[in-house]
């Protein structure tokens, strides 16, 4: 026992201060994407959803519709089209309504700006 | 052509906070309402301290791997106040991952029924939510169609960071933030 | 400590001697995988044949074809051998046209749990009316449509008959399961016990089934890929790499030397954390609550060194047709990866200089060589019991082929043997990384997921040495590159079989975790 002791004196404490304060591994978490609504052609969003293995990204009309829910972080849409998608970063996704996980992406349409 | 998309077509950007879906009717509305309220009453009545119980219904045991670390020096979930247990009737949240294998139903409502009231059901995992898992003769794609979902933790597994923050939330002691964010970045942006 | 192969030591008579007598001669330039066909007849002549030869084990059996609604489309019934002492597979395939075929289990053992499983998904059956049990689809629960098969279903559900034990006094069962302790996964034990006593043990292991092979056909093997990983997410690298080799085998497609290096570096961090993972569950076993706090501080260490070198903690999107989609971040590994390791290297120093955790894990859960051998057993839990198994050795694929390995192994076939076996496996990995770190190990495809997707294959095996052990895998495409058929075959399918003998006689019921947390395997790597 007493050698269990020593060892962890000697190391000290690892726990986390979250979610009094940020943790620094976080940065090294994959995070869902984030969509860059300027990039984004009706063309380039088809490719998206079919790339998506998560069927989280289908498209209606001229928006993207991005279900953070199904999302998995695997960086598929993100490598087919590094200019229009790039990591969210964002981590605490927890939802407590299941609407509030689904987003909608403005595309350009047909008379884009 | 879904009539919720007229205003993309019309030409004019969709809002950048994202709405939730539209309740077409003030029922609707009213009921999220009345669900929100009483998940706020539930949270309440837990205090500083509850009891959670997980439940498989089919995941690749990444999940899993991640619960278990909340006990983990790491992260020590009981500083905040949690608690493993396994007795379903010591439980007051149900933590579930898998998309819910539809042979699963029945134990997966016999662990729910077990539990007395008031609890929570947390969801978590994106099986658990609807993706890498379509609905199909094996299984259901999502727990929600089988218990009563309160919250809702996506991630492939979810890291424990996100899973203390999908707890924290279940029991109102952190917002849930993903509502305001829109998963967009304009040119220029980082 | 000698070890043993798992055929029969001892020279072999020419692995072109035993191809010319099944009826095809081997070709100089033949790979490590040679396919051939065996008519239906002669099967069962075969596979004596083949049961005898030295340095063979019966690797995996399962079926393909038989669709019902395709006339004339028989079930091809396909075998893959180990011939371990020759560094090859050999993968025979004959057609059933009936519904039997001859018994494979009496002669190899091993393979009685892919009889079932080829029973319940293809409805034919061997030989002799030995009853099958349901080991792979949950029963028809209700009204409504039943579950889809890869083939046909069988005529009569299987027959679920368990070994009748005869005890002094009573002994009843009692049904575990599948809801059980918090935190892991669903299974459902049958105990049967007089007491505190095990008497026996079965596993029901069909509540996680979700279809996964069904679910990849029609797929290129890239949008496979994505399934494979999550099929079993601790064994992600190791199932991942396995497909990935037998796509690559059918699309004779070569990945480039730093890939293979960077899938290999990836694969020995898998390794690294599962035992970690796996010394953490045996310390919470044995109640030592120190052990386990210590042992975790490894793990999620490793943890949060595979997300900065790989970019996710489990190795998730690593692997890839053709190569790996990421490479190592180096310099994070070289910086972080001793101090992980030393976290578990001390862990274990001290773990296995405290007699009260020590005495819990001898002659606790004896697993024989003997019945590791006649079941098939892998991995870890193999070269617990003295078998030299270990496909990095006997089937040296790129990055292993000529990189000397020091292949761990014990006698005594207990849970102590086989914390040490991991151990011993955990030193050598770090060394490897090292090695193909300084080799050069960096993200490449051979070429471009678009030159490869429509490409036409023909059928391919792959393996890998996971954590748990050998990871198999077979592919057929077809002439667009979508799947037709997909073989997984998680190190977990053979070794749940190990966990039945291991816990029987002598061991009561507070050694069923310990067990379990000696062999570390996972249900969702046998029931998907």
């Amino acid at each position: 026992m007493p050698l269990w002791f020593a060892r962890g004196l000697r190391r000290g404490v690892v726990t986390t201060r979250y979610p009094a304060r940020p943790d620094p591994s976080a940065a090294e978490l994959p995070t869902p994407p984030a969509f860059r609504p300027d990039a984004l052609t009706r063309e380039l969003a088809d490719r998206l959803c079919r790339v998506c293995p998560s069927w989280a990204l289908t498209r209606n009309g001229d928006v993207l519709i991005f279900d953070v829910g199904a999302c998995t972080a695997c960086g598929r849409c993100r490598e087919a089209a590094p200019a229009a998608v790039t990591a969210s970063g964002e981590f605490e996704l927890a939802a407590t309504d299941p609407a509030h996980l689904v987003k909608r992406i403005p595309l350009l349409g047909e008379g884009a700006r | 052509m879904n009539p919720a998309s007229a205003a993309a077509d019309s030409g004019k950007p969709a809002p950048e906070a994202s709405p939730a879906l539209v309740a077409s009717t003030a029922h609707e509305a009213s009921t999220a309402e009345t669900a929100d309220a009483l998940r706020h009453s539930v949270s309440r009545q837990f205090g500083r301290s509850l009891h959670i119980r997980t439940l498989d219904t089919g995941s690749c045991a990444a999940c899993e791997q991640e619960i278990r670390l909340l006990t983990a020096p790491h992260y020590d979930l009981h500083r905040l106040g949690f608690f493993f247990t396994p007795a379903p009737r010591h439980a007051d949240l149900l933590m579930v991952t898998g998309p819910m294998i539809r042979a699963f139903d029945i134990a997966a409502r016999k662990t729910y029924q077990a539990m007395p009231g008031p609890k929570l059901v947390v969801a978590t995992g994106a099986c658990a939510l609807g993706g890498v898992y379509q609905p199909d003769a094996f299984t259901h794609g999502t727990v929600g169609e089988t218990l009563p979902v309160d919250v809702w933790i996506p991630g492939c597994p979810p890291s424990p960071l996100a899973l203390l923050h999908g707890l924290l939330v279940a029991v109102d002691r952190l917002a849930a933030k993903v509502r305001d964010l829109t998963f967009t970045r304009n040119g220029g942006d980082r | 400590m000698t070890a043993v192969r798992p055929g029969l030591a001892g020279e072999a008579p020419g692995l072109h001697g035993l191809l010319s007598e099944l009826g095809r001669d081997a070709a100089a330039g033949d790979g490590p995988v040679v396919t051939v066909s065996v008519a239906g007849p002669d099967l069962e002549a075969a596979v004596r044949r083949l049961a005898a030869f030295p340095g063979a084990r019966l690797a995996d059996v399962f079926a393909s074809g038989g669709n019902p609604a395709i006339r004339g489309d028989h079930v091809v019934l396909r075998l893959v051998w180990g011939l371990d002492s020759d560094q090859r597979y050999l993968v025979t395939d004959s057609v059933i046209e009936g519904e039997r075929y001859p018994q494979l289990s009496d002669i190899a053992p091993a393979a009685f749990h892919e009889e079932c499983e080829i029973y319940e998904q293809f409805g034919i059956r061997p030989e002799g009316g030995k009853p099958l049990n349901r080991v792979a689809l949950p029963p028809q629960s209700g009204p409504g449509p039943a579950l889809p098969r890869l083939g046909r279903a069988p005529a009569e559900p299987p027959a679920e008959v368990h070994a009748p034990h005869v005890v002094g006094g009573h002994a009843f069962e009692f049904p575990f399961g599948p809801v059980r302790q918090v935190g892991v996964e669903s299974l459902y034990y049958g105990l049967v016990t007089s007491g505190e006593e095990i008497v026996d043990l079965y596993l029901f292991t069909w509540h996680k089934h979700r279809g996964v092979e069904w679910r990849m056909r029609g797929r290129t093997p890239r949008e496979a890929l994505f399934h494979v990983e999550r099929t079993e997410g601790l064994g992600a690298v190791g199932a991942g790499w396995a497909f990935a080799a037998a796509a690559e085998a059918a699309l004779g497609v070569d990945p480039p030397g730093q890939a293979m290096r960077a899938r290999a570096v990836a694969l020995e961090l898998e390794r690294l954390y599962n035992h970690a993972a796996a010394t953490a569950a045996l310390c919470q076993s044995t109640g030592l609550a120190v052990g386990q706090a210590a042992a975790e501080i490894a793990l999620e260490r490793l943890l949060r060194l595979n997300a900065a070198a790989f970019g996710h903690r489990y190795l998730f999107g690593v692997v890839d047709i053709g190569g790996v989609r990421r490479g190592p971040d180096a310099t994070a590994l070289r910086r972080e990866l001793p101090g992980a390791y030393g976290e578990l290297r001390h862990a274990a120093d001290a773990l296995l200089a405290t007699n009260s955790f020590v005495d819990r894990l001898e002659a606790t859960g004896i697993l024989t060589q003997e019945a590791a051998r006649r079941l098939g057993i892998v991995g870890p839990v193999a070269r617990a019991t003295g078998l030299a198994t270990d496909v990095r050795a006997d089937h040296p694929a790129e990055p292993y082929a000529g990189c000397p390995l020091a292949v761990a192994g014990a006698q005594s076939g207990d849970v102590l043997a086989r914390f040490q076996v991991m151990l011993a496996e955990a030193a050598e990995s770090v060394r490897l990384i090292g090695e193909f770190l300084q080799a050069g190990a960096g993200p490449g495809l051979t070429e471009s997921p678009e030159g490869i997707a429509g490409r036409a294959g023909r059928s391919g095996l792959g393996w890998a040495e996971s954590s748990r052990g050998e990871a198999l895998a077979w592919v057929a495409l077809d002439g667009s590159g979508r799947i037709t058929r997909a073989r997984l075959r998680p190190a977990s399918v053979r070794n749940w079989r190990g966990f039945d003998d291991a816990c029987r006689s002598q061991n009561v019921f507070t050694d069923i975790p310990i067990i379990e947390a000696s062999f570390w395997l996972t249900v969702a790597g046998t029931s998907r």
